[in-house]
């Protein structure tokens, strides 16, 4: 299946995932940023599903369904988890103000789409044209991780970082091996499991989880 | 399946069983099987660089061994010399470690350490075997990480083993890091990276490409070989390894880096200009100059052994300074009589160095010290070593009959024949490097009778010295092998003619012109040397001026020794290793700058009167000091400030890695 009208269902797949990345420097309720976060992940979902419906393979669906378990159910509940043994509910003092983050998005988002010229360049399909939007998410996901101070709020940083490399790859590849999805998967869903213990003892050890009190890791 | 084909399997094969039963093996076997498979290892690689020498070349490719570049192993005449004398090094080491680390032993004979000895020789048959740029560099490291691990086994013991191994790490790293960068200029000036391409496009290289892979390759191998100045690893790493990692490193190991000089600079670039000559050939002479002086001076046996290592990797560069310089002068004939003096210097050298370092690790298990200051009186104690240790003296004091010596000569009649009318460079730069040559040899003498002199002679000046016991029958026999090779090098040099006819043809320098049987005949030079009948003739005489004295001489009586009537004799009053350098030290006073103390205390009494008198002398290695202490120092401050760049911030280090990427797509947009 090919034509405008899945064009335009890429089209609206790839603004709902870069969108919901803006909205989650915007908002600062912690749960809100994972109903943001669960929102990309069907966004993503989505770009893999119709990939999959283009390519027409039984690997590629079988990737699309992978995905879709992991980044928009499976990577919630566990963020979910976390956010219910550590009561905080708002990211409160952001190194970066919110305001002055979205003026860095955009900035940041024009670079990905300046520095991907290369990339939009190797083809005239419409993904290749889309391939940006994952570059952007990837710098506005490692914006996320450097400006704010809350464990979670690092921890969905870094799941950006991951979905924008996963839609860079599918989007300029026309989709990936189901081997190397499952590896990336495993890995980042033990990184978050990693990341999950080492919130609650920061909580345990601090009584919040401001990643600034860990200033004694360095040598002398 | 060609011969060289099949001893090279049967080499990686046995080494990879090797290093198994090393690590399953029951300790009580451990030594003996992993001694054994290390030998055959060495036996197998030798076998290959005979046939390989002898003209069998061999020439595989197995692309799916690694990814993206594959395996390329070529085995030439050039190979295969190399691969002789590190399989007959190894093969000799393999019967010493079965004694050295079995039970009686006293080298480490930990799992991790003996199962890394037959990797290792495995290692240096791969880089002279190897055929592409890819192959070798894999080789290369491969070699530097496995001797490194070797040379750390004591660790737990020394905190100068530590040092030693920070020391040789990061020489060997940076050395790696300078030939990575020659060879991968090399091989994309050159487009393509297997040697053979490579060989074939030489001559379009342009002249900043050729001399700057010179210069990157000559820094890293110079570094691997030990050559003055890049050597402060070498004396380190050297006396404090285990001995027979010691003569794996210092006879054979080391050979690789003028492997990797003749290889790239005669082979590969096919020569070059004469600049490129005069700074081997300097650095060759400033290695054999300061690398004896300092071994002269040294009173650390093994450190001794590592500074020799120097010199005489000093006197193979020369040689092969004056092969480059005489074939860009058009004299071929001379040419490959330089070049075969340096290979079979390495040859030799391989030889008595690790008939030397089995020695020394035999005092060592004997009384636990390598300070020949608190040596002395091992003949009585440990005859057979004695002996053997002597021949390897002979052939590394360059004296007739020993083996180095017939190198030294050849190498002397190469810069002594040379064309009259060959430029104005070689008027001037041939006689200096025979005052070297003579000088190194000189003190070279010196060094080696202070060595078995202060060591092995006159009586123990210590009770670790007086207690020694001889080695077990498998450390003398790996010895004895070491020994009876040396003895056949210098008695019968000639039955090297065919296969260093056959490497300098293959380098393209002229063939070595040396026939002959019992005699070596140089053609087309006027010289010839029957080292056969100088052995005969040095045993007979001295045989001869023993009978003659025995029968016509007075009848023997037995007496006290005068002792200048102040009581009997004691090894208190012998010559130490320190005080039979000393005239040397005064004589060599500028160079070594020595760091002397004179201690005298008086009795309360009278101050004519001398109570003690403590003398303290310190021998710093002054090019170390000048040349890697303030880089050391920069590097080291640069270090510090880094520190203010790490608070322990995450948000700060992930502000580092958003800057650099937003920076690097930046310049991206802007390219």
């Amino acid at each position: 299946m090919s034509g405008p009208f899945h064009t335009q269902l890429l089209n609206l797949a790839c603004g709902l995932f870069v969108l919901t990345a803006v909205g989650v420097l915007w908002r600062r309720e912690l749960s809100a940023l994972i109903g943001l976060l669960t929102v990309q992940g069907v966004a993503l979902t989505g770009i893999a599903a119709l990939l999959a419906v283009d390519v027409g393979s039984g690997e590629a669906i079988a990737v699309a369904t992978g995905v879709g378990i992991l980044k928009a159910v499976l990577l919630p509940l566990l963020l979910r988890r976390v956010l219910r043994r550590v009561p905080e509910a708002r990211e409160t003092a952001p190194l970066v103000n919110v305001s002055a983050s979205l003026l860095a998005a955009a900035a940041l988002t024009l670079l990905a789409y300046a520095a991907a010229r290369p990339l939009v360049a190797l083809g005239p399909e419409p993904t290749a044209h889309a391939a940006p939007v994952g570059i952007a998410v990837l710098l506005i996901g490692f914006f996320l991780a450097t400006t704010r101070r809350r464990a979670i709020s690092q921890i969905i940083g870094v799941l950006l970082i991951d979905n924008g490399i996963a839609a860079v790859a599918f989007l300029a590849t026309g989709g990936v091996p189901l081997v190397m999805e499952l590896g990336v998967s495993v890995d980042l869903l033990l990184a978050v499991l990693v990341l999950q213990v080492l919130t609650t003892r920061l909580q345990a050890a601090f009584g919040d989880t401001d990643l600034d009190d860990l200033r004694e890791l360095h040598d002398r | 399946m060609t011969p060289v084909a099949a001893a090279l399997g049967g080499a990686f094969s046995m080494a990879a069983g090797g290093a198994l039963a090393g690590l399953v093996t029951p300790a009580r076997w451990r030594s003996a099987v992993v001694g054994a498979a290390t030998a055959g290892v060495g036996i197998a690689g030798a076998i290959a660089g005979l046939a390989a020498v002898s003209g069998t070349g061999w020439q595989v490719r197995l692309p799916d061994l690694l990814p993206l570049a594959g395996v390329s192993l070529t085995v030439d005449a050039v190979g295969g010399w190399f691969l002789l004398l590190i399989g007959g090094v190894a093969a000799v080491v393999g019967v010493y470690t079965v004694g050295y680390t079995g039970q009686t032993g006293h080298g480490p004979a930990a799992r991790g350490a003996l199962a890394l000895v037959p990797l290792f020789v495995a290692a240096m048959l791969l880089v002279p075997a190897a055929g592409s740029v890819s192959t070798f560099l894999l080789a290369w490291e491969l070699m530097a990480v496995t001797s490194l691990l070797l040379m750390l086994a004591e660790h737990r013991h020394t905190p100068a083993v530590r040092t030693a191994g920070l020391w040789y790490a990061a020489m060997t790293q940076a050395g790696f890091v300078a030939v990575l960068l020659g060879l991968a200029w090399l091989a994309a000036a050159a487009g393509g990276e297997s040697f053979d391409t490579i060989r074939d496009r030489a001559a379009q290289l342009s002249p900043l490409a050729s001399s700057g892979v010179f210069l990157l390759c000559l820094a890293g191998f110079a570094s691997k070989a030990g050559v003055v100045p890049l050597h402060p690893w070498l004396p380190r790493a050297h006396a404090e390894a285990p001995s027979h990692v010691s003569a794996l490193m210092s006879a054979a190991m080391v050979k690789l880096g003028v492997y990797g000089i003749v290889r790239i600079a005669f082979d590969l670039l096919g020569g070059g200009p004469r600049w490129w000559w005069l700074l081997l050939g300097a650095l060759g002479a400033l290695s054999a100059l300061y690398g004896i002086l300092q071994a002269a001076v040294a009173t650390d046996l093994k450190r001794l052994l590592a500074f020799s290592t120097s010199e005489n990797v000093g006197l193979i560069l020369l040689g092969l300074a004056a092969a480059g310089l005489l074939a860009g002068a058009g004299q071929f004939t001379v040419a490959g009589v330089a070049v075969a003096a340096a290979l079979l210097h390495a040859a030799n050298h391989a030889g008595f160095k690790t008939l030397l370092f089995c020695g020394a690790g035999s005092v060592l298990r004997a009384t636990g010290t390598r300070d020949l200051d608190e040596l002395g009186g091992l003949s009585r104690r440990m005859p057979a070593t004695t002996v053997l240790v002597g021949v390897g003296v002979l052939g590394a004091a360059a004296l007739p009959p020993g083996n180095g010596f017939i190198s030294e000569w050849l190498l002397l009649q190469a810069l002594l024949h040379r064309d009259p009318a060959g430029g104005t460079t070689l008027i001037i730069a041939a006689p200096v490097a025979v005052a070297v040559v003579a000088l190194t040899a000189g003190v070279g003498v010196a060094t080696y009778v202070k060595a078995l002199g202060t060591g092995f002679l006159a009586r123990p000046r210590s009770t670790k010295a007086s207690d020694a016991v001889e080695s077990p029958p498998t450390m003398l026999a790996g010895m004895g092998l070491a020994a009876a090779v040396c003895a056949g090098l210098a008695v019968f040099p000639a039955v090297t003619a065919p296969a260093l006819d056959r490497v300098t043809s293959g380098l393209r320098v002229g063939s070595a012109p040396m026939q002959g049987g019992v005699d070596l005949q140089l053609a087309g030079v006027a010289a010839s040397i029957s080292p056969l009948w100088i052995a005969v003739g040095a045993v007979g005489l001295a045989v001869a001026v023993a009978a003659v004295a025995r029968t016509t001489g007075r009848t023997r009586r037995r007496a006290a020794a005068w002792d200048c009537g102040d009581g009997p004799l004691t090894a208190r009053m012998e010559y130490t290793s320190t005080s039979f350098a000393e005239p040397l030290q005064r004589v060599f006073d500028d160079v070594l700058a020595p760091e002397q103390d004179i201690d005298v205390t008086h009795p309360a009494e009278s101050a004519y009167l001398v109570r003690t008198v403590e003398y303290r002398r310190r021998l710093p290695d002054r090019v170390e000091a000048r040349l890697f202490g303030p880089l050391m120092t920069a590097v080291s401050s640069i270090g510090q400030a880094a520190r203010g760049l790490a608070t322990g911030s995450v948000h700060r280090y992930l502000a580092y890695m958003l800057t650099a990427l937003v920076a690097v797509l930046i310049a991206g947009v802007f390219r």
